[in-house]
């Protein structure tokens, strides 16, 4: 009752005020947010010409391991001679083990001055001599021999076809999929130069050309579902764009609302989604487009931990990959929407926002833990209002509006005002 | 209810109703109603749902004033327990009812009609065909089901017997004590097992109401050389007894104890497991009581009987009856206290009849209560203005925590003993918590917790006490349940909680369990105090497992090591070999060049010298040499002691030796003199 009452009360006293598309009014003509966008990407190519640091240039205390590309044939000598080794020591009557970098979260370590996770140089030996490590030593010799071979006849498979090669002994594709894992730490490769793809997963549509195995592809006239991204970043070339930004998306849904409403012809962009967690190949195009086409990155999430650790991934990378975190994250990713503040702020309705469930909140405080999201004073505003409000709501939420308010006016409103942090 | 005979309670009820004339009309008169029908008519409050519930609780409430009973003497309890079957013409015989025969048939409800009969007798006719089909094909024929009828809603009756060896009752008050709801002797604050009064007579109101049958007792007390008889029922209206029989007779064997007949409506078919997990549970905490559970019923095939025999003859200590904490009472109480206190003046008030008030604290309280307190000013001449300010200040004072010395646990020697006698686990280990408190009564949390067993099923088996009562109903939303489902990480302990066995014992005395509903079913999960101390009490059992877990793996590790290992070779070798054999070629075309031993090796290889066989050969023999290294270093640590043996119990046949008694949470001294 007291309710329904307030309501009519805010209706009568400003009629536009209660009107969520009031905000439409406020957006100026597209013009005048190309204007800021234009600044936005020239801040943007300045500030990323000058060659972020490496990791040997910091000359910090501790070791750490990285990978790099490596081309096919010195994996492929990289593997016979610790097969090699590997034999002397068995004809030698002393069994074998394999020295394996310890992935575990106590061996990374966040490097403020790179913005990313690295691996420590931590490692454990993996004998084949106990019931512990037996299993695992098996499957990273049989591995090995998996990818000498496909070095030998210059193929490439995923991860999947990898699995059923040896189903018996692999039992599980999270067991191959790990010990991949290891293997590329153990060569000190990156998991694409083992020629071992994940199956494509990210899509792209935009304003961007790039050439896949050759052919030409314009990423505006590949339909509404946009071209899905090459596992395999090799076969990327040539990539020209007139965008102003990318925009990063999390979920499916969103990026088809984007892509049906020809969103990158309104204001030039490139826009990208992974649906989810990101897998490698999004994240090495992402990085690509980024480092070719010196474009500012703006990222589309919920607002939930969630949405906020996959933009981390996208931005520092993961625990798990962070052995290559080099060549896999793209720095300075602003993060556009939805924010926690965005909620009150563009009044989304109540019975659009969810409760946030008890481990939603323990990751969110865990979240405020974490050193790549305090090097963001904004973000940690963000969260904490999160995690205070106990609230959180998906992107799509904003369709409560009209489907289509997400196109229209959110994201044109958010772009003119600049609001990104 | 179609047993609507010419019983004595029954027309006594009749009597009483005509008494009081109805007024339909007039909505305004003042009813009043007596303990007894607010009871009967919210049954359900004390655990009297349905039928098969009113047997279970029945059967419950007996047993418990039973061991309270036979505790209060210090004689270890030996309680027969045993519930006869009663048939429909039996039972008609008793009330003194003929039978009737049906007339109209279709006036009942299990009534088959035509219809239903053609339905039944086409689907029987179906089934026959398939089985002479599956019978002519050859296939096992299953066991012809037998048809039931249609489930009748008729009532079956049972005569529950209870016999103990406890203090029996005093002649005179024992009409009172079967026949007055909300009368009892176990009112003051101590810990007990039972506490309202309220269970031997909501059984006889549940006798009255289902079957119209008295109740009847037997008692004798110690050194008495007669026992009581007594026959009575309840008059709900007035609540108080109506006496049939009360009698002295002779008491030759010089008995003592309480056996009590009651008769009621109940369902064994379903609540069986019930009675017989709460019988099985009880054995646990109480192993220094001797059950015998028996079911008699109209056809010999169905009896059953049950022992459950004691283990040891040490009981817990007596509870202690104590005073309130200050932190405990509101202002009725503190109100109830100065009426009965026979302290003169407010400092002795003070001292005396509350715990944790010493002198000299009582005398700052009475200072800190203002100037019209004095510590020589009559206790009973308070104010309610006073009253209220001593509950104030009650409320706000910091007092030293009530210790535990009143509760009786069942003590970690009892748990583990009971556990053992009842489910024959393959590890058992208990911990015993120190007194906490909540809300100014203390508390004591116990637990046991068991690996293996029969009769016990994969995965969790909580089992919960309060006050040493098991509890068996709304599991789900107790304490213990939650705490050792959600909050207790099994594998940090190498406990696999979906395979093993795991039995959680979880006893919590005292002198008020926090019940939730109202039942008395179950523990809520919003007191911190008691799930922290659930949980360090379940944790500290795991602690002490887990050693014992970890050596048992290691010793089976030791045992599958070699086999394990040798599981791998080929697969390991192999993948090797192939990586060499490729080279090998390589080598040989000379598109890669290698030198010194790699190169010797590479041609061992293309000349089959070394073969897959040879790696395999190889890495077996190092697998052999480290399983024997391994097996040494085992030996080595673990000593060649055997598992330990189990201690076993013998229980004295004849002899009774004087001696002294020194009593240790977990063990016993006895010296005999």
């Amino acid at each position: 009752m007291a309710d329904k009452k307030k309501r009519r009360r805010a209706a009568s006293s400003s009629d536009s005020e209660s009107d969520p598309l009031h905000f439409k009014s406020k957006l100026k003509p597209d013009s005048s947010i190309l204007q800021t966008l234009t600044a936005l990407k020239s801040a943007s190519a300045s500030s990323s010409s000058s060659r972020p640091a490496s990791l040997s240039s910091l000359n910090l205390p501790t070791a750490f391991r990285e990978v790099s590309d490596l081309p096919l044939s010195s994996v492929q000598s990289t593997i016979e001679s610790l097969a090699l080794s590997l034999a002397h020591s068995i004809l030698a009557g002393h069994g074998f083990s394999f020295s394996v970098p310890s992935r575990a979260s106590a061996n990374q370590l966040y490097v403020p001055e790179l913005d990313r996770i690295v691996l420590k140089d931590k490692s454990s030996s993996r004998p084949f001599a106990s019931v512990a490590s037996v299993r695992k030593t098996t499957i990273t010799a049989r591995i090995l021999q998996l990818i000498h071979q496909l070095s030998l006849k210059n193929i490439h498979v995923t991860k999947r076809d990898l699995f059923y090669t040896d189903v018996k002994l692999f039992q599980d594709q999270s067991q191959s999929d790990s010990i991949l894992d290891d293997v590329s730490c153990i060569l000190g490769c990156t998991r694409s130069s083992l020629n071992v793809v994940a199956s494509e997963k990210g899509v792209v549509v935009g304003r961007l050309i790039f050439s896949d195995n050759g052919d030409m592809i314009d990423c505006t006239k590949m339909g509404m579902g946009g071209k899905a991204i090459p596992p395999n970043i090799d076969r990327v070339a040539d990539m020209q764009s007139d965008a102003l930004f990318i925009l990063l998306v999390e979920k499916d849904a969103a990026y088809m609302r984007l892509a049906e409403d020809r969103f990158y012809n309104r204001f030039p962009c490139i826009i990208v989604t992974a649906k989810g967690q990101p897998d490698v190949a999004t994240r090495l195009f992402l990085r690509k487009m980024k480092n070719e086409l010196k474009l500012p990155v703006l990222a589309l999430v919920d607002s939930d931990p969630y949405g906020l650790k996959i933009l981390s991934v996208y931005g520092c990378g993961s625990k798990n990959m962070s052995y290559d975190s080099a060549n896999l994250t793209t720095p300075d990713i602003k993060w556009l929407g939805v924010r926690p503040s965005d909620l009150d702020k563009y009044k989304i309705p109540e019975q659009c926002r969810l409760p946030m469930t008890e481990t939603d909140i323990k990751t969110g405080k865990d979240l405020l833990e974490e050193d790549f999201v305090k090097k963001n004073p904004g973000w940690v505003e963000e969260l904490n209002l999160m995690v205070k409000s106990k609230q959180k709501a998906e992107i799509q939420a904003l369709s409560s509006f009209g489907f289509q308010y997400l196109t229209e006016v959110y994201l044109p409103l958010k772009l003119q005002q600049k609001d990104w942090l | 209810m179609e047993v609507s005979g010419d019983s004595p309670a029954e027309s006594n009820k009749s009597k009483s109703k005509s008494k009081t004339p109805r007024k339909p009309k007039d909505a305004q008169l003042l009813k009043q109603k007596s303990p007894a029908e607010f009871f009967a008519d919210n049954k359900n409050i004390a655990g009297f749902d349905n039928p098969g519930k009113c047997l279970y609780t029945t059967v419950r409430e007996l047993v418990e004033n039973a061991l309270d009973s036979a505790e209060a003497i210090a004689e270890l309890p030996v309680i027969e327990i045993t519930i006869e079957e009663i048939g429909r013409n039996k039972f008609n015989s008793m009330i003194g009812l003929a039978n009737h025969e049906r007339v109209d048939e279709a006036l009942y409800d299990d009534f088959e009609t035509d219809k239903a009969r053609e339905k039944r007798l086409a689907k029987e006719a179906r089934f026959q065909e398939t089985q002479a089909k599956n019978a002519a094909l050859g296939k096992k024929v299953k066991a012809p089901t037998a048809f039931k009828p249609t489930k009748s809603r008729e009532a079956s009756y049972y005569r529950v017997t209870c016999k103990d060896n406890g203090r029996g009752m005093p002649h005179d008050d024992i009409p009172n004590m079967f026949g007055r709801v909300l009368s009892g002797t176990k009112y003051g604050l101590k810990q007990t097992r039972g506490k309202f009064g309220l269970g031997a007579k909501m059984a006889l109101i549940w006798s009255k109401m289902s079957t119209g049958l008295p109740i009847e007792i037997f008692s004798s007390m110690k050194g008495h050389t007669f026992s009581s008889f007594c026959r009575l029922d309840i008059d709900i209206h007035r609540n108080i007894p109506h006496i049939h029989v009360h009698e002295k007779r002779e008491n030759h064997e010089r008995w003592h104890g309480a056996e009590i007949q009651i008769v009621i409506e109940g369902n064994w078919t379903t609540y069986r497991s019930k009675i017989l997990h709460y019988m099985r549970q009880m054995a646990v905490i109480t192993p220094y009581a001797q059950f015998l559970f028996k079911f008699l019923s109209e056809s010999p095939d169905k009896n059953m009987s049950v022992r459950f025999a004691r283990r040891t003859d040490i009981m817990p200590p007596a509870p202690l009856e104590t005073k309130y904490h200050p932190s405990a009472v509101d202002l009725l109480l503190i109100k109830r206290l100065i009426a009965e206190t026979s302290k003169q003046n407010l400092l002795q008030f003070l001292q005396h009849e509350f715990v944790n008030v010493g002198k000299s604290h009582a005398e700052r309280l009475i200072g800190e209560m203002g100037p019209d307190f004095s510590p020589k000013m009559a206790v009973k001449s308070l104010t309610s203005q006073q009253i209220v300010r001593i509950h104030q200040l009650f409320r706000q004072a910091k007092f030293d925590d009530p210790s535990g010395d009143c509760l009786s646990p069942a003590g970690e020697y009892n748990l583990r003993l009971g556990i053992i006698k009842e489910l024959h686990p393959d590890m058992v280990a208990t911990y015993s918590g120190s007194a906490q408190v909540f809300e100014g009564h203390p508390f004591i949390v116990e637990a046991g917790l068991s690996l293996g067993g029969k009769d016990v099923k994969q995965g969790l088996n909580v089992f919960r006490f309060a006050n040493r009562i098991p509890l068996l109903f709304e599991q789900g939303a107790d304490v213990v349940t939650r705490t050792a489902v959600k909050r207790i990480n099994w594998s940090n302990y190498k406990i696999n909680q979906a395979q093993d066995k795991i039995g959680v014992f979880v006893s919590i005395v005292s002198t008020k369990i926090p019940f939730k509903g109202t039942g008395k079913e179950y523990i809520g999960d919003d007191i911190s105090e008691i799930a922290s101390a659930v949980k360090t009490a379940i944790q500290q059992c795991c602690i002490q497992l887990k050693s014992k877990i970890v050596k048992r793996i290691q010793a089976r590790e030791q045992q599958e090591r070699k086999r394990s290992l040798n599981k791998y070779i080929p697969n390991a070798t192999s993948a090797i070999y192939e990586i060499l054999k490729e080279m090998s070629s390589s080598h040989a075309l000379k598109r890669r060049r290698y030198e010194g031993k790699d190169a010797e090796l590479l041609k061992q290889v293309s000349t089959q010298i070394v073969t897959e066989g040879t790696l395999r050969e190889k890495l077996a023999q190092h697998v052999e040499q480290v399983d024997y290294e391994m097996a040494l270093e085992y030996a080595t640590q673990a000593g060649v002691n055997e598992e330990p043996r189990e201690d076993i119990f013998i229980p004295p046949l004849e002899a009774e030796y004087e001696c002294t008694e020194l009593f240790s949470p977990i063990f016993v001294f006895r010296l005999v003199a």
